[in-house]
């Protein structure tokens, strides 16, 4: 083998030898071999980070994930925690350990918009890595850490930017966002050399199996074969997996998924209800007059369309009326037209909402702080009204407000409002131990984003039973949505690992 | 290194390079840099040049670290230093060059007869095996360069001793046989084949590791004629991240003259 040396001091030695000049401090002389000596890095294998961060208390599972990662994986590897368990600890714990050990300089970490300062924050305090928020017009090849929105690194020129360096690892949270092979980003990331690269997300599977063979492959191309062989021996059908233990040790070479039961912390408990609602004589009739639409009018014909006015209708006629309207426009003929009129005199006519009615009784009953999760902006607004008329106090919350603003918004939440409605994007990046009823006001298609839902308040912290009220309307496209949910949670639990509890009794069905 | 040591070795270093410490408060430190240290360590070459160019009174920079950050209760200004930052890293660095060559001698008792001294060279070695792992040795050897007799672990035998750097009135130092440059070639050798005779199971795995994963790589682009660019990058990581590698570095040494 090659053994690197340099001549340097040699060169220097023999130089003071020659010609005679004042010899270096005896001190300083001292301080330099002790620090080499304090600093000496005596096993390939144990961490060396944990002794070098006072300010931090890693848990047994985050440290034990940390050296599988070095140990076992080699530096590339999912991180792929329930929500809730500290995967930024052991992505830091990870960084510091190869930054102590000299393996890397230079590191990258993607990170969605809205946490970028968060990384910032954890990664100086906690773990002493200076990094810093990347901004516009930065120096890229002055600093050696650096956060940045995924949004800005796939963009020129900082993509260009980003290429010409030597970044020794990339960290990459949220990763379920490269699920596409398609996508920009999935492209960027491809194209980058990982040394070392870790893949932050928790839910790595959120519709089917290809997802992960996405996520894998763009970590270690060709550990789950190409996508002919993998298509071929893992999908007859999308949900029907027949090489189950195969793929899952597969995916466990690569993965570390730490569940809470797995963690050794007490955590509470879940408490998943899904509760049925009876849609009024007058919401019925509007909604079999909306399924009706398909027949009348070809704007209507594409399931998409149809599908959203059916999952709004079971929301709030605010969300339905305003995608309705929008589709009117498109309408040419005159009894087309009439019909939407129709419909639309008839939605605002009603004057129950059915769902609304049932959440002011849960909420009664809890009698406690509740997060309700709509996927409509027009559902958040009206909740607020009529929370607000029924004298319950409520904040709005949605994933595009910045930092400051989201940090009131939980201070408005936890001093004086009794209630937080978010929209879908809230589901991100925010923690919520201090409350525990979550109320799923629609169901989303993915599974995941229930979970994430669910973990802004079910996480290290919460001392409390967490009460999950999923509300579906009986006899409508939310038993499809249920069914389906069910059916990916039965995928993901092959493949992945078996997952908290999310919907009530699913483990029954499959 | 926790921030008490770092903190220590702040107020030692600052000393040792004649930096006036102005303040001193366990958890945060004031210096005065002379005009060496500002230039060897605030990164400011432009303005050293124009203050030389035009004769200007030079003004080297007063500067605050602060070491506990946590447990500073009012609100000093400060760059906060700490084990793993660049600044810190940056003053281990100038305490290398710093303390790269020296020449010492042991002190002897004025009343004993005139003592003879005898010439030593010491090196302190670290060597580094780096594959995706490292692990790090380090080696201290002195050679007398009247014998040619070889002894492990100098600086630690050295640190008992009283050494000065200048030569004792009552001592004398005797001229050495062995030239220094050849003995020094004698201690690389003996690093050498301490590396050779070493168990280097350590590179047989990384190689494992880094043909697994090749095949692997391989196995995802089979049967495809022309491979993407992402492919040579691929297979570039690999080899950056398995490649086994061994480093010799000398971290310091000098010439020893001892009873």
């Amino acid at each position: 083998m090659i053994i690197e040396r340099s001549s340097e001091w040699e060169e220097g030695f023999i130089n003071r030898l020659e010609n005679p000049e004042k010899w270096d401090s005896w001190t300083l002389y001292k301080m330099s071999y002790e620090i080499v000596k304090t600093n000496l890095i005596t096993e390939f294998s144990g961490l060396q980070s944990a002794k070098y961060l006072p300010n931090l208390t890693p848990l047994t599972h985050q440290l034990e994930a940390a050296k599988t990662v070095i140990e076992r994986m080699n530096g590339k590897a999912i991180l792929a925690d329930e929500v809730g368990l500290g995967k930024t600890i052991e992505a830091g714990l990870v960084l510091k350990e190869y930054l102590i050990r000299g393996l890397v300089k230079k590191a990258l970490i993607l990170a969605p918009a809205s946490l970028v300062n968060q990384w910032v924050e954890e990664l100086n305090q906690k773990f002493h890595i200076p990094a810093i928020p990347y901004k516009k017009n930065y120096p890229i090849d002055r600093y050696d850490i650096i956060v940045m929105s995924m949004d800005t690194a796939k963009k020129s020129p900082h993509r260009e930017l980003i290429y010409a360096q030597n970044f020794d690892i990339f960290i990459i949270d949220e990763a379920h966002k490269l699920k596409n092979h398609k996508t920009q980003i999935y492209e960027f990331v491809q194209s980058l050399k990982k040394k070392f690269c870790l893949l932050l997300t928790a839910t790595p599977i959120q519709n089917d199996v290809f997802e992960l063979f996405y996520l894998i492959s763009l970590l270690k191309p060709g550990h789950l074969g190409n996508y002919e062989t993998f298509q071929s021996a893992f999908s007859a059908s999308k949900h029907d997996l027949e090489h189950d233990d195969y793929l899952r040790a597969l995916v466990n070479q690569v993965m570390v998924r730490n569940r809470r039961e797995d963690t050794g912390i007490e955590w509470t408990n879940r408490r998943v209800q899904t509760i049925p609602i009876q849609f009024t004589k007058e919401e019925r009739e509007v909604y079999d007059l909306l399924v009706e639409l398909k027949n009348v009018s070809s704007v209507f014909s594409g399931s998409f369309a149809l599908i959203t006015l059916q999952k709004e209708m079971c929301s709030s006629k605010e969300a339905t009326c305003l995608t309705l309207t929008k589709m009117r426009e498109d309408c040419v003929a005159p009894d087309e037209v009439e019909y939407v009129d129709r419909i639309i005199e008839k939605l605002m006519a009603l004057e129950i909402n059915s769902k609304a009615e049932k959440v002011l009784e849960i909420i009664a009953q809890a009698n406690d702080k509740v997060i309700i999760f709509t996927e409509y902006r027009a559902t958040q607004i009206y909740l607020q009204w009529y929370l607000h008329v029924k004298g319950i106090t409520s904040v709005l919350f949605n994933g595009k407000f910045n930092k400051n603003k989201r940090d009131y918004m939980k201070r408005l939440f936890k001093e004086q409002a009794q209630v937080l409605i978010a929209t879908e994007a809230g589901g991100e990046g925010i923690n919520l131990q201090f409350c525990h009823h979550v109320i799923n006001y629609d169901l989303p298609w993915n599974p995941m984003k229930l979970e994430q839902r669910i973990g802004r308040v079910h996480r290290l912290g919460q001392e409390h039973d967490v009460h999950i009220y999923n509300l579906a309307i009986e006899n409508t496209i939310e038993n499809n949505i249920l069914e389906l949910l069910n059916t990916k949670i039965g995928v993901f639990e092959k493949v992945v690992g078996d997952l908290d509890d999310i919907l009530t009794n699913y483990k029954k069905t499959i | 290194m926790y921030p008490q040591q770092v903190h220590k070795y702040l107020q030692q270093f600052f000393t040792e390079n004649d930096c006036c410490i102005l303040g001193d408060d366990e958890h945060y430190i004031t210096v005065q840099l002379t005009i060496d240290m500002d230039k060897r360590i605030m990164n400011r070459p432009f303005y050293w040049q124009y203050v030389e160019a035009t004769n200007g009174e030079p003004s080297p920079a007063q500067v605050t670290f602060i070491t506990d950050q946590n447990r500073i209760e009012e609100k000093i200004m400060g760059e906060v230093i700490h084990f793993g930052s660049p600044r810190l890293n940056q003053l281990f660095q100038v305490t290398k060059e710093l303390g790269a060559f020296v020449q010492m001698f042991e002190k002897v008792d004025r009343l004993e007869t005139k003592s003879f001294l005898t010439p030593w060279l010491g090196v302190n070695y670290k060597v580094s095996y780096c594959s995706d792992q490292t692990k790090e040795m380090l080696y201290s050897f002195g050679i007398n360069l009247m014998t040619g007799e070889v002894i492990e672990e100098f600086q630690e035998s050295l640190n008992d001793m009283d050494l000065v750097s200048v030569i004792s009135e009552d001592a004398f130092q005797v001229q050495y046989i062995i030239k220094p440059n050849r003995a020094l070639q004698r201690l690389d050798t003996i690093v050498d084949d301490i590396i050779q005779q070493d168990d280097h199971i350590w590179a047989e795995e990384a190689n494992k590791r880094w043909h697994r994963s090749q095949r692997v790589l391989e196995y995802f682009y089979e049967g495809v004629e022309h491979k993407p660019e992402c492919y040579e990058i691929e297979k570039k990581a690999l080899e950056e991240q398995y490649d086994p590698k061994i480093k010799v570095e000398i971290i310091n040494g000098g010439l020893f003259y001892l009873t």
